[in-house]
């Protein structure tokens, strides 16, 4: 008897093993629980266009002109979704003018035009534009094939998901701006945003210059979340692995260059500094 | 986001084990203090379908629930089963666990408990089966040593519950099922009505119900 007066217990000799093979029987790892509904990008995007939408209904006049984000006030930044989406109509068109174009350089005229229009106008054209990306996603046929904008060249669901991401994010600047609280994408459109981040870690790696290999065990809580293991670098015979958990909101937020990594409740195992490469290189996700 | 997405890798489960720390990152520098998993942490992971996360709350609670088992059904083979089934249980809806509700270690124990009590009901319930059978079927069929071994267990866990049950009840349940009286006959020896004897015995094993619950996980 231990100290506490209970029976010291055995575990029989395979009973870890015998449990954990039985658990991955029952579930596969990776997946939330419970499973959530999966939609398509296409319709992830029109959700997104619609919560949108609906919130530029709410604004004011006065909330219009509030300053947004890189010198554009609300108004210029709705002119900056109408000029990405006409690039988008160009891309979904065969026009490869747009494959190497700037997402900021190619849409300020576009920004531009919307100074001192009527709200409405802008909104109506925003929504228009936005129509016509669905129609033309769902004219375009194989949404696996590949298209190239503003430096991108990927599937066109993972493109759709990519504008999920800024519909999203720049939901967010306006709220922010005019004082409205943050809101969150629902879970199943969540859920495609996580695996596209947690998918383009290597990229992003790649492009933020950390090429030592690491193994990234990346879990993100919540609704959306999920599991992944992802390997970044040159893979040697042995990887460093280092373990992320965060809320699977949050670590979009950070992909979307909105916060940094000490605004997220993080729980990191394993090398810090490899985990602070990482971090950093999902917030080199964000196009701006 | 420029490279084409088929480059992208992804393995299989790393093996890291070391311990869970919080990390606090600013600047691009990251500072860790270790802190333990919480039961919440633990939760939430296990919904984001963390395999990790199942294996460690094995290596922490493992002993407490097939210990809890074991001390419910004294059988080492049937306490590993009900241990599997917990963990399955936790790792396919870990959304039934409420952090708020109680500690993972305190929703685990109960469940391995109501599993091996669950387990004890329905070895007395195919006991009397066999000895409906067995009274219904000519030529007696003598059970293996394992029967009995696990029989007389679950006997003695019926008998302690009806210890508690009050006088005029138990009277009745002991001459009716450990004495093999029919209702009337027992009625009779209790010096009670047959319809008295009758609704004792309804409650009695209305009660008994609970008291098994309660006893058998007091027990452990």
């Amino acid at each position: 008897m231990t100290a506490g007066g209970r029976e010291r217990v055995v575990l029989p000799t395979g009973l870890r093993e015998r449990v954990l093979e039985a658990s991955r029987q029952a579930r596969a790892a990776g997946h939330c629980a419970p499973e959530i509904m999966a939609i398509s990008p296409a319709e992830a995007f029109s959700r997104a266009a619609d919560a949108l939408f609906g919130l530029l209904c709410a604004l004011s006049e006065e909330n219009w002109r509030m300053p947004a984000l890189r010198g554009l006030d609300v108004q210029g930044l709705v002119g900056h979704l109408i000029g990405v989406e006409e690039d988008v109509h160009r891309c979904l068109s065969g026009d490869p003018g747009v494959a190497k174009a700037n997402h900021i350089e190619s849409t300020q005229s576009a920004a531009a035009r919307q100074a001192g229009r009527p709200a409405a106008r802008t909104r109506a054209d925003w929504r228009r534009a936005a129509g016509r990306t669905l129609d033309l996603v769902h004219g375009f046929g194989d949404p696996c094939a590949e298209v190239a904008v503003h430096g991108m060249r990927l599937p066109l669901d993972a493109l759709l998901v990519v504008r999920v991401f800024e519909l999203w994010t720049h939901d967010n600047d306006i709220r922010r701006a005019v004082g409205l609280p943050a809101s969150v994408p629902d879970a199943p459109a969540l859920r495609l945003m996580t695996g596209l981040a947690a998918r383009l870690l290597p990229h992003a790696a790649a492009r933020t210059g950390l090429h030592e290999p690491v193994n990234v065990h990346l879990v993100l809580t919540g609704p959306g979340g999920g599991t992944w293991d992802v390997a970044i670098g040159e893979r040697p015979p042995d990887p460093v692995s280092i373990r992320i958990i965060a809320d699977a909101a949050g670590f979009c937020r950070l992909a979307a260059n909105r916060v940094t990594p000490a605004d997220l409740d993080l729980h990191v195992t394993g090398d810090p500094g490899r985990a602070a490469g990482v971090l950093a290189a999902a917030s080199a996700l964000a196009l701006d | 986001m420029s490279a084409a997405l088929d480059q992208v890798r992804l393995d299989g489960p790393v093996t890291d084990q070391t311990a869970l720390k919080r990390c606090a990152v600013a600047g691009g520098r990251v500072s860790v203090q270790g802190v333990g998993g919480t039961d919440a942490l633990l939760a939430a992971r296990l919904e984001a379908g963390d395999d990790h996360a199942v294996a460690e709350v094995f290596d922490r609670l493992a002993p407490a629930v097939y210990g809890a088992a074991l001390r419910v059904l004294g059988n080492g083979a049937a306490a590993q089963d009900v241990a599997q089934d917990v963990f399955v249980e936790l790792w396919s809806h870990p959304g039934r666990y409420d952090p708020a509700a109680g500690t993972l270690r305190t929703y685990l124990i109960v469940l391995a408990r109501h599993r091996a009590v669950d387990l004890v009901r329905s070895e007395l319930r195919r006991i009397a089966r066999q000895e409906r059978h067995d009274r219904l079927t000519p030529g007696q069929r003598h059970p293996s040593p394992c029967e009995e071994v696990t029989a007389a267990q679950a006997a003695s866990v019926v008998r302690a519950a009806v210890r508690l049950l009050p006088d005029g009840q138990r009277r009745v349940v002991e001459l009716a099922y450990f004495g093999g009286l029919t209702c009337r006959e027992a009625a009779l020896a209790a010096g009670i009505p047959e319809g008295t004897a009758k609704s004792r015995l309804r409650l009695a094993l209305a009660k008994l119900e609970t008291l098994l619950d309660r006893q058998l996980l007091e027990s452990s």
